[in-house]
C-alpha cells in the first residue's frame, strides 16, 4: 500500500519538476529557448523556472563556472530543499569544457553532486529536453529523491 | 577546496536609519546573467549601486595564448555569445589584417559575412527585446521573440553546423557555401520578419504601462555617455551617431544602403526605440545581401598558406594533403605587429587589440568589450532611483556577462 | 590539442608593436609613464572625448615589461547625425611600464578608466595611482598572483603541479550501465511492446 503512494507521490513529482534559474553563460540562452514554443519545456511540467532555491527542485547548472561563481554554485545548492536533483548542462559545468585554465573550476560535479551530465557547448535545447526526461526517469524509479528520502 | 565566496565590502554612503546594503545577485532572474549589484538602498530608493563582476571570468584571453590562430576564434566565439558570429567577424578581421590579406578575400565571403552578422544582430537582439519584456512582466514578448530567434539560428545551424558559436565566419572567409534549400529558408525568414516586426512593436511601444516604466528612466545626457566611453545603441540614443559600420567601414559595409537610428532623449525609451529601428534597418541589409547570393563564387580566399584546401583536393593532390596537413598540425603564421580592429556589434563597439609575434598562436587577444563599459554606467544611472527602476536600466544598457568578464 | 605543450612555431620578437606592418587602424605614439597623463589631457582638449579602451600585453623579456595602451576617439560632444560625425580619428597611446613601477590613474578625466585600470591591476599587476578603488575586478579578492603575465602558467598554480584528472573515475553511473538506468533486457522489452501490431 505505502508503494503503491510512494510510487503517486513520485509520479506527481516528476511531472513538475521546476527548475532553478541557474543560467551562467551560452547554455543559459539555451535554456532560455527550451523554454521556447519550439521546444517548450512546460509540456513535461517545468512550468516556472523558479529564481529562488527555495522553491526550486532541479538546478540546471548551463554554462561556466568561474572561481568567483563556485562559492555561490554551492551555497545556492545547499538552499535548495530535499529532494533536489542537478543538471550540468554543458561541456563546461560538466568538466570544465574547453576552457582547461586557471579561471574555470573543471566541471561542477567538484562542488555539488550531478544527476545528469549533457554534453555539447552548447547542447542543443533537444539535449536538455532529454536530460529533464532522464531526470524523470531516475525520479519514477525511486534514484535519490524518493518522497521520504534525503537528496 | 576552500570556497569563500567574495565578502562584500561596501562603503556605507547614507546616513538614514533606513539605509541598508542589499546584495542584488550574482544569481537573480533580472540581471540579464551573472551580476552582482552591491546596492544600498533607504526603503526601495536606491542611494548607491556597485556592480560586481568577474563571476563568470573565464580567462578566454589568456586561453587564445595557447592555441593556433584559427582555434582561438572558438574560444573568442564563446565572449559575447547572444551574437557569437560578431566575435567571429572581428577576430577574422583583425587577423587578416595583421596577415595582409583583407583586399583578397572574396565578394561572396563578404556578402555571407554581413549576411551572417546581421542575423546574428537580429537574434541578440531578439534575446534583449524579449528578457528586456520579461523583466517587465511582459512575459508573451519573450515567446515571440524567441520564435523569430529560432527561425535565424536554424539558418546558422544549416550553414555552419551549430545554433550557437557556428565557428562558421573564418581568417580568409568563410567555411564553406550557403548549403541547399538556406536560400529558400532565407527568403521565407525575410518575408515573415514585417509582420512579426509589426506584431513586436504593437507589443510594448505604445503600451501605456512599458512607456511609464522606461521613459525618463536611466537618462543618459550626452556628456555622460562620453566620459563612459559609451557605444553602440546606448550613445545613440543620447546624440550621437557612431556607428563602426558607416565611421570605419569592414567587409564591404560602404556598399550597403542603410540608417542608422538616433534618438537625443537619452532614456531607457530611447534605447528601446533605437535597438528595434536597428533591427528594421539590419532586415534591410540582410536583403540586400541576399541579392548578392545569386551570383555564384568561392567562399574562401584562394591562399593555401591560410585556408584549408578544398576537401574534393585531398585525395588528389600532393600539395592540398601536405597544405591541409601543415594547416591543421602547426596553423599558419602571422607577421608581427599589433592591430586594433574594431566592428559595430549589437551591444556597441567590439575591438579586438591583437599582438602576434611572428609565431603561430596569438601573442595577446584584448578585447575592447563594450557591454562592460555600457554596464559601468549603471554606477552614474542608478542613484535616485527605485530598485524596479534598476531593473529597466539594466535591461536597457543590454549587457553580456561573457563580454564583461571574458 | 596543441596548447601549452606544443612548442610555438616561427619568430619569437621581442617588440611586436616596433615591427608592425603599415596597417592604417590608428595614429601610434609611443610615452613614458612620466608624460602620460600630460598627454592624455592634451588629447582630450583637442577633441579626443571618447576613452575607448585601456589594455594590458606583457612582453616578458622585453625592457620595459609592460605595455599599457590607451584607445581614444576623436567624437564632438555634441548631437550629431552620421554625415556630421563623419569619419572619427583614433589614437592609440603605448606606454611602457617596468615591472614595480606605477602609472597614474585618469579616472577624473574619463569615468570609465575605473574598470578597465582595475582589470589590468587585477591581470597584470600594475597598480594605478590615484584609483579611488583599486582591487581586484575579475578574480576572487584573495585570489593571489596575476593571471595574464607570461609566466603565471596556463591552469593556474594548483592545478599546474597536479597530474591531469582521471575521467574514467569521475563518473558517479556504474560502467556499463544503460543511459536510463534500466537493464539491456528492459530496454529491449520495450521495444518488443512498441513494435507489437
Amino acid at each position: 500500500m505505502l508503494a503503491r503512494l510512494d510510487d503517486v507521490a513520485r509520479w506527481a513529482q516528476s511531472s513538475s519538476v521546476w527548475p532553478l534559474t541557474m543560467g551562467l553563460a551560452c547554455c543559459a540562452i539555451e535554456m532560455m529557448s527550451v523554454t521556447s514554443p519550439e521546444y517548450d519545456i512546460a509540456r513535461l511540467g517545468s512550468e516556472v523556472f523558479r529564481s529562488s532555491p527555495r522553491q526550486a527542485d532541479l538546478m540546471i547548472v548551463s554554462g561556466r563556472v568561474a572561481q568567483k561563481m563556485g562559492p555561490v554554485v554551492k551555497r545556492l545548492y545547499d538552499q535548495m530543499a530535499d529532494p533536489k536533483w542537478v543538471i550540468s548542462m554543458g561541456a563546461c559545468a560538466s568538466s570544465g569544457g574547453i576552457f582547461d585554465n586557471y579561471a574555470i573550476i573543471q566541471g561542477v560535479d567538484t562542488i555539488i553532486p550531478v544527476d545528469v551530465y549533457v554534453p555539447g557547448c552548447p547542447p542543443t535545447p533537444d539535449g536538455l529536453l532529454y536530460a529533464v526526461n532522464l531526470i524523470q526517469q531516475q525520479i519514477r524509479e525511486g534514484g535519490r529523491g524518493g518522497i521520504l528520502a534525503r537528496a | 577546496m576552500t570556497l569563500s565566496p567574495t565578502p562584500l565590502e561596501a562603503d556605507v554612503v547614507s546616513r538614514s536609519d533606513n539605509a541598508m546594503v542589499l546584495s542584488m545577485g550574482p544569481q537573480h532572474p533580472s540581471t540579464h546573467g551573472v551580476l552582482q549589484i552591491v546596492l544600498e538602498i533607504e526603503g526601495e530608493n536606491v542611494v548607491k549601486a556597485d556592480p560586481e563582476i568577474g563571476y563568470l571570468h573565464t580567462g578566454i584571453e589568456k586561453t587564445a595564448e595557447g592555441l593556433f590562430w584559427t582555434q582561438a576564434q572558438t574560444v573568442m566565439e564563446r565572449m559575447d555569445y547572444l551574437a557569437p558570429s560578431s566575435n567571429a567577424l572581428c577576430y577574422a578581421l583583425a587577423v587578416e589584417k595583421l596577415l595582409g590579406i583583407t583586399d583578397r578575400i572574396p565578394e561572396r565571403a563578404q556578402a555571407i559575412r554581413v549576411l551572417a552578422m546581421e542575423l546574428t544582430r537580429l537574434a541578440s537582439h531578439c534575446v534583449w527585446l524579449g528578457t528586456h519584456g520579461i523583466d517587465l512582466g511582459a512575459i508573451s514578448v519573450f515567446f515571440y521573440c524567441f520564435d523569430l530567434r529560432e527561425n535565424i539560428l536554424d539558418l546558422q545551424e544549416a550553414a555552419g553546423g551549430a545554433r550557437m558559436h557556428p565557428n562558421y565566419i573564418r581568417v580568409g572567409g568563410v567555411n564553406g557555401d550557403a548549403p541547399e534549400g538556406f536560400l529558400a529558408r532565407l527568403d521565407a525568414l525575410i518575408a515573415k520578419f514585417p509582420a512579426r516586426m509589426r506584431e513586436l512593436r504593437g507589443l510594448l511601444q505604445a503600451n501605456p504601462i512599458f512607456q511609464d516604466r522606461t521613459i525618463d528612466i536611466g537618462i543618459l545626457t550626452l556628456e555622460e555617455a562620453l566620459q563612459w566611453s559609451a557605444t553602440g545603441p546606448t550613445l545613440r540614443a543620447s546624440g550621437i551617431a557612431y556607428d563602426v559600420r558607416k565611421a570605419f567601414p569592414y567587409s564591404s559595409y560602404e556598399t550597403y544602403d542603410f540608417d542608422v537610428p538616433t534618438r537625443t532623449e537619452g532614456d531607457a525609451y530611447a534605447r528601446f526605440l533605437v535597438r528595434l529601428d536597428e533591427m528594421e534597418q539590419s532586415m534591410r541589409i540582410v536583403e540586400q545581401a541576399r541579392r548578392r547570393l545569386d551570383t555564384p563564387g568561392p567562399v574562401m580566399i584562394d591562399d593555401s598558406k591560410v585556408a584549408l584546401p578544398p576537401k574534393e583536393t585531398i585525395a588528389l593532390s600532393m600539395e592540398a594533403l601536405i597544405h591541409h596537413f601543415k594547416i591543421i598540425s602547426e596553423g599558419f603564421r602571422v607577421p608581427p605587429g599589433d592591430v586594433y580592429q574594431a566592428i559595430e556589434s549589437p551591444r556597441g563597439e567590439l575591438a579586438y587589440y591583437l599582438v602576434s609575434n611572428g609565431e603561430n598562436r596569438p601573442y595577446r587577444v584584448r578585447t575592447r568589450p563594450p557591454s562592460m563599459y555600457n554596464l559601468q554606467i549603471l554606477k552614474g544611472i542608478a542613484p535616485g532611483n527605485l530598485i524596479a527602476d534598476l531593473v529597466v536600466m539594466i535591461g536597457s544598457l543590454d549587457p553580456v556577462f561573457g563580454e564583461v568578464d571574458r | 590539442m596543441p596548447s601549452t605543450q606544443t612548442p610555438p612555431i616561427g619568430g619569437a620578437a621581442i617588440d611586436p608593436p616596433s615591427l608592425r606592418p603599415p596597417i592604417d587602424d590608428a595614429a601610434i605614439e609611443r610615452v613614458a609613464p612620466a608624460q602620460l597623463r600630460e598627454r592624455l589631457e592634451a588629447l582630450k582638449g583637442e577633441g579626443f572625448a571618447l576613452l575607448l579602451d585601456v589594455g594590458g600585453v606583457d612582453y616578458l623579456p622585453r625592457e620595459p615589461r609592460f605595455d599599457v595602451v590607451y584607445h581614444l576617439l576623436k567624437l564632438k560632444p555634441a548631437p550629431a547625425s552620421v554625415a556630421a560625425v563623419g569619419k572619427p580619428m583614433r589614437v592609440r597611446l603605448l606606454c611602457g611600464v617596468s615591472e614595480g613601477e606605477h602609472l597614474p590613474s585618469v579616472m577624473d578625466l574619463w569615468k570609465s578608466a575605473d574598470w578597465a585600470e582595475r582589470e589590468i591591476y587585477d591581470l597584470f599587476g600594475i597598480v594605478f595611482d590615484g584609483h579611488a578603488d583599486l582591487r581586484r575586478i575579475q578574480m576572487p579578492n584573495d585570489w593571489e598572483g596575476h593571471p595574464l603575465r607570461k609566466d603565471y602558467p596556463m591552469r593556474g598554480p594548483a592545478r599546474e603541479r597536479a597530474p591531469r584528472p582521471n575521467f574514467a573515475n569521475k563518473s558517479n553511473v556504474v560502467a556499463g550501465t544503460p543511459p536510463t538506468g534500466r537493464t539491456l533486457e528492459a530496454l529491449q522489452e520495450q521495444v518488443k511492446r512498441a513494435r507489437r501490431p
